[in-house]
């Protein structure tokens, strides 16, 4: 019944059928379409550095998504983000320099890892608040890079880990298809999520979970699901990161990434998943296209973030649902 | 562990608490009247720490000039901040202010660090010292006149400010705003101006710590950092928003960094004084002193 709410058939359109179909996996007609065009960018793009720009935008693309999830949804904003990546990237590099355990399965275990200490986070979490839960994560974070930087026995502290390279190529392809098959997984996962039963449940918790729990929503185990999932991401995405930068230095889990992913999933548009992931593939090139004027693009950057918090606090998603409805009346989509 | 070792101990987490206190004060006080969780709360410290510097090197190198220069300075500052800032968010904004002004006080930290960094270099700015030489303390370890100096001054500024904030109309109208705003408009309170004073004064407040403290902390763009965790360690510990138990707040972050740093070496500090945050936290977040403040957090 759920299904139906959340997700009006959209008329007696020829794509009904399909669109059920790909409902069933968490996409829709142009979303996939979308990534399909995503798949064929290095069929057409030879050019090595835009396709290193493009694997960064869908790195922070997936990673913003995960973000939103607890953002978004439950009006949990983790700032300790950028501290459950390094755990999946730590885990992975140093399973891989003690054990000879391949980055593959360490990016699993890396995400294991991010994932069980959301958990923790989650339940110790359950009692705070929004703003409370938010600097939690913060100083969590905090206490992780300490941590990173005084355990040199196991990170090598500030001078940071080398990790080695996922893929023994000349080329970024290889990177790219990877970080591509995340991102897909990510965007199914939480669509699916988000679009079932539980993610009216993080709407419910996200707007007053004091009006939740009345209706009898209980808000324990709905938020630790949407925390332990939304860490996870970090932690298998902070495993790819490690092995595609081929180092790590404590300086990765501080809360600047955090700013940084979260300004993308705030600008994409709040509780839409798909809009962080859009606004990464225009910031993140911008942001590399201004190098040229160095401090000042952070400062250019940091004014658009102020601005659009002021003038447009939801976010570009919405716009962009509403530019493709009127193009398109026809695939009415998300 | 002998008894003069405690002392001075005890005498050197004190001397650093005192400028918790002052660092602190600005952070919950903006917190408690305007509910706005300030991330860029260091960025104002490292402003009155620039402005101590060029005062220092380019006007007079007369230490209280330096101080009230950077006072001036984040006053200035800060009211540019506010009146750019959050009085247009206050005006558009629907809903969720708590997470949108951390947001916009991210911003303003990107803007200023970044600015500075660009104008000014990621050099050392610092100077050797405002007054100079060393006293014995009872145990027999040297404390540098300066920092016994900066310890007295911010104690007389948050003194000066405790008498503004409960002696004077001004500074009622701010406690006013900050137990409730619709009575304080009742009354005839201006809002936006007290919102304006307060941020600005918040910030001359922290300009000042990071003034008095310009020859053992040199001025550089990402300063900031350091004094925006420990403000932010004494008001969870204290309370959000409690705005008078901030100076015992402060004399305890002093202490527990004091002796751990003895105890563990300062690299295990930092750990140590986070895992702390962490657990006030999570079984206190109150705060030890409890907060007046209450009914920002149920959304």
């Amino acid at each position: 019944m759920n299904d139906t709410i959340l997700n009006p058939p959209a008329a007696p359109a020829p794509m009904g059928g399909l669109n059920k179909q790909l409902n069933r996996l968490g996409l829709s007609p142009l979303s996939l379409g979308l990534f399909i065009l995503l798949a064929l960018v290095p069929l057409v793009l030879r050019d090595q550095y835009w396709l290193h720009l493009m694997t960064i935008s869908l790195m922070f693309g997936a990673l913003s998504m995960g973000f939103d999830l607890s953002a978004g949804f439950i009006n949990v904003a983790n700032w300790g983000y950028s501290a459950f990546m390094g755990v999946g990237a730590y885990t992975s590099a140093i399973l891989l320099e003690r054990y000879g355990i391949s980055p593959w399965i360490g990016m699993v275990v890396g995400g294991f890892f991010a994932a069980l200490l959301g958990f923790l986070t989650g339940l110790i979490t359950l009692r705070l608040r929004g703003m409370f839960t938010a600097i939690l994560t913060w100083f969590l974070g905090l206490t992780l890079v300490a941590l990173a930087t005084q355990l040199v026995d196991l990170t090598r502290g500030s001078m940071g880990m080398m990790a080695e390279e996922l893929f023994d190529s000349y080329t970024k392809d290889p990177y790219y298809y990877t970080i591509l098959g995340l991102c897909f997984i990510t965007f199914c996962v939480v669509t699916k999520m988000v679009n079932s039963k539980l993610g009216l449940a993080f709407r419910a918790i996200g707007q007053s979970q004091d009006a939740a729990e009345s209706l009898g929503v209980n808000p324990a185990r709905y938020r630790i699901i949407n925390f332990t999932t939304s860490c996870a991401i970090a932690g298998v995405i902070g495993g790819f990161y490690a092995h595609f930068m081929c180092i790590i230095t404590p300086e990765f889990l501080h809360t600047k990434h955090t700013i940084e992913i979260l300004f993308i999933a705030f600008i994409g548009g709040r509780g839409s998943v798909w809009g962080g992931l859009v606004c990464a593939f225009f910031l993140i090139p911008a942001l590399e296209f201004a190098r040229p004027i160095v401090e000042w693009r952070f400062v250019i950057y940091g004014v658009f973030m102020i601005m659009v918090m002021i003038f447009m606090p939801e976010g570009i998603a919405p716009h962009i649902t509403k530019a493709v409805n009127k193009l398109f009346p026809r695939l009415k989509s998300e | 562990m002998e008894f003069l070792d405690l002392w001075d101990l005890i005498l050197s987490g004190v001397i650093r608490g005192g400028l918790y206190v002052l660092m602190a004060m600005g952070l919950s006080l903006v917190f408690g009247v305007m509910n706005i969780p300030n991330f860029a709360h260091g960025e104002f410290y490292m402003i009155g720490a620039y402005a101590a510097y060029f005062t220092a090197q380019f006007l007079v190198p007369d230490p209280f000039v330096c101080l009230i220069f950077a006072g001036l300075a984040g006053f200035i500052a800060g009211t540019a901040a506010e009146k750019l800032t959050f009085a247009p968010l206050r005006k558009y904004t629907k809903g969720n202010w708590i997470m949108n002004t951390f947001m916009v006080t991210a911003g303003i930290t990107f803007i200023l660090q970044n600015v500075i960094q660009a104008t000014l270099g990621v050099n050392y700015h610092g100077i050797n010292e405002y007054w100079g030489g060393t006293v014995n303390s009872l145990g027999g370890i040297g404390i540098s006149v300066d920092r016994l100096l900066a310890f007295g001054l911010a104690m007389a500024a948050v003194f000066i400010f405790w008498l503004f904030l409960n002696y004077t109309k001004t500074g009622n109208a701010i406690r006013a705003v900050s137990e409730s705003e619709t009575g304080a408009r009742l009354i005839g309170i201006n809002i936006s101006y007290i919102h304006t004073l307060t941020f600005a004064l918040s910030c001359m407040l922290v300009a000042i710590a990071g003034a008095v403290l310009l020859p053992i902390n040199p001025a550089y763009p990402t300063m900031g950092l350091q004094p925006l965790y420990k403000s932010w360690f004494v008001v969870i510990l204290v309370g959000l928003g409690n705005t008078s138990a901030t100076l015992a707040g402060g004399m305890i972050v002093g202490l527990i960094e004091a002796f751990s740093a003895y105890y563990l070496g300062t690299g295990w500090m930092d750990v140590a004084s986070l895992s702390v945050i962490c657990l006030i936290l999570i079984f206190k977040p109150s705060g030890l002193f409890g907060s007046e403040v209450r009914g920002v957090w149920e959304q």
